[in-house]
């Protein structure tokens, strides 16, 4: 069995006596891309600060690379790349100034430094702006700049703490392609954000922290078996029947299955949990064309992350005994138009 | 040979200090408005050297008064502005993270300040005699001697004032109450060389001051080291 690069045993951290982490276990192999995500105030950015080593007053274990972080600091460190949820450079220096200083305390020759850091900033759309002093960068700028200072030494475990805020699109797209290249590379990767449709595309695995505590983890395959999802359908008219009450019809859609319009033209259907999208699909195709309509898409939709998401912390808050809100009656259902 | 951790931040901080503002104004602005200031004062009443003397006090005697005054003052603030500051804006977590003593971090700062305003106080006094010259004083060993001990007990004074500021700057959180500690707390640790003489515990000398100052400077260092290395980010 391959070691883990990452190993979390029973780490808990209070705040004058309020628990922020309880109990949080898990594992990332090496070369594996693991997204963590939870509500805010979940205790992501105390677990991530707690494997950086910047937060060294808590119960349980961290090892990185076999090395726990409180006995062997300095090993573990030099195994990982942090980029903290806010980068903070001293505002006089320039981007190369930053870097170069950042990458000399990480123990990277004076040689490789000159090779690397330019091949970063062009990687990352920086290199123009390596004269540049930091204060005088963007936030989108300064989060990049905040990246590749976890990237100079090469790391085997890069923890990024919301990487993709403030990002833009192209931005976003960049840093997932990053990400992809490093694990090709080999590189474990640890992330958390709140772009759940970002984790969604490069992580390999996800875990879920609520309430300071990671009830579970595992690949959204996996995820969405667990919770026992619903299966979903997505049907769109490139022109739509004149009757569309066969929409909400149990012998269509099956009993317990309800559709919500997401345009006029697109709907959404969640069918019951032991229905047969199949079948379902056929007598939607069948129904639209018998009243005059035609399909321009139907198919299963696979579960979103955030989806996932929701009904995790949904469960868990009922499991806790908290209250929780009834859901919203879907907007633009077929008896709603 | 890889450069150690607190001597390539002790580089920077000195590169950072020697481009900021502060340090233009701290070496060029203040020694002129003192020395202009001096101009003004002695011309206009001509007031005698120890404040009521025979002697007309030289721009050297009035420049290391000064800054026994202000030099001390300016490093506890500048060095603990600075540490509150970069802790708030998060700088050190980046700094932090990397596999280096966590004291280089503050050490480097300490030393930095310390130096930039050890320099402020030379480019002074260097100001200073030349006015005096430019006046027709002549440059005698005695003044060379008078003002190279000036200089020490100057450098001792910032020394020990940038390690009591290292030291409010590790455990303050806001810049206000590290002004504070310094302007109410820091002021008077300064004097504690001073105290074994004034009790006459010690002899009077020059070295014994200077003694008991670094020693205290070694103290404040080593007591913001381990306040540093167990703060959390």
């Amino acid at each position: 069995m391959v070691e883990p690069l990452l190993q979390l045993a029973g780490v808990s951290k209070a705040y004058y006596g309020q628990a922020v982490l309880s109990d949080v276990s898990f594992e990332i192999a090496p070369g594996e891309v693991f997204g963590y995500i939870g509500p805010n105030g979940a205790g992501k950015t105390t677990t991530l600060k707690i494997l950086a080593g910047l937060i060294t007053t808590y119960d349980g274990v961290v090892r990185i690379g076999g090395v726990d972080v409180k006995t062997g600091r300095d090993r573990a460190h030099a195994l990982i790349g942090f980029m903290p949820q806010a980068c903070g450079f001293q505002s006089w220096r320039t981007v190369e100034s930053a870097l170069d200083t950042l990458a000399d305390l990480s123990g990277v020759p004076a040689d490789v430094r000159a090779r690397r850091i330019p091949a970063l900033l062009e990687r990352f759309d920086l290199l123009a702006a390596r004269g540049k002093k930091v204060k005088e960068l963007s936030g989108g700028m300064t989060q990049k700049l905040g990246l590749i200072q976890a990237l100079l030494h090469e790391p085997k475990l890069l923890v990024l703490d919301e990487p993709l805020e403030g990002l833009d699109p192209p931005s976003r797209r960049l840093l997932q392609e990053v990400l992809r290249e490093r694990r090709a590379a080999g590189t474990t990767v640890l992330f958390s954000s709140h772009i759940l449709s970002d984790i969604e595309d490069v992580a390999d695995r996800v875990g879920i922290l609520n309430r300071g505590k990671v009830a579970t983890t595992g690949s959204i395959r996996d995820l969405t078996r667990a919770f026992g999802l619903p299966p979903e359908l997505e049907l769109a008219f490139s022109v739509a029947p004149a009757d569309l009450g066969f929409l909400a019809d149990p012998a269509v859609i099956g009993a317990g299955g309800r559709a919500v319009a997401e345009r006029p033209d697109a709907w959404r259907l969640t069918l019951a949990t032991d229905a047969d999208p199949d079948a379902v699909v056929h007598a939607l195709v069948e129904r639209t064309l018998a009243g005059g309509g035609r399909v321009r898409k139907v198919g299963v939709a696979e579960p979103a992350l955030d989806d996932l998401f929701a009904r995790y912390i949904l469960e868990s808050d009922r499991a806790a005994g908290l209250t929780v809100p009834a859901p919203a009656a879907p907007a633009g259902g077929p008896d709603g138009n | 040979m890889a450069t150690s951790p607190t001597l390539r931040l002790l580089r920077d901080e000195l590169v950072g200090f020697a481009r900021s503002r502060v340090m233009i104004v701290l070496w060029v602005v203040l020694p002129l408005l003192a020395i202009l200031g001096y101009l003004l004062f002695t011309s206009s009443a001509e007031v005698a050297a120890g404040m009521g003397g025979d002697h007309k006090m030289s721009a050297n005697a009035f420049m290391t008064f000064l800054l026994s005054s202000l030099a001390g003052t300016v490093a506890a603030l500048m060095v603990a502005v600075d540490i509150v500051s970069e802790r708030t804006r998060k700088v050190y977590e980046l700094y932090v993270i990397r596999p280096i003593r966590r004291e280089a971090i503050i050490w480097a700062k300490f030393l930095a300040v310390a130096a930039c305003v050890v320099v402020a106080c030379v480019v002074a006094i260097a100001l200073g005699i030349a006015v005096d010259v430019a006046r027709g004083d002549p440059f005698t060993a005695t003044i060379a001697y008078d003002a190279l001990k000036g200089l020490a007990s100057l450098t001792a004074v910032v020394s020990l004032s940038a390690a009591v500021g290292t030291f409010f700057g590790v455990i303050s959180r806001t810049i206000l109450v590290a002004v504070i500690l310094v302007l109410y707390v820091g002021q008077n640790l300064t004097i504690v060389p001073m105290l074994p003489m004034y009790f006459g515990i010690l002899p009077r000398q020059f070295w014994v001051i200077m003694a008991i100052s670094y020693a205290l400077v070694a103290v404040m260092a080593w007591l913001s080291a381990v306040v540093f290395r167990r703060s959390q980010f």
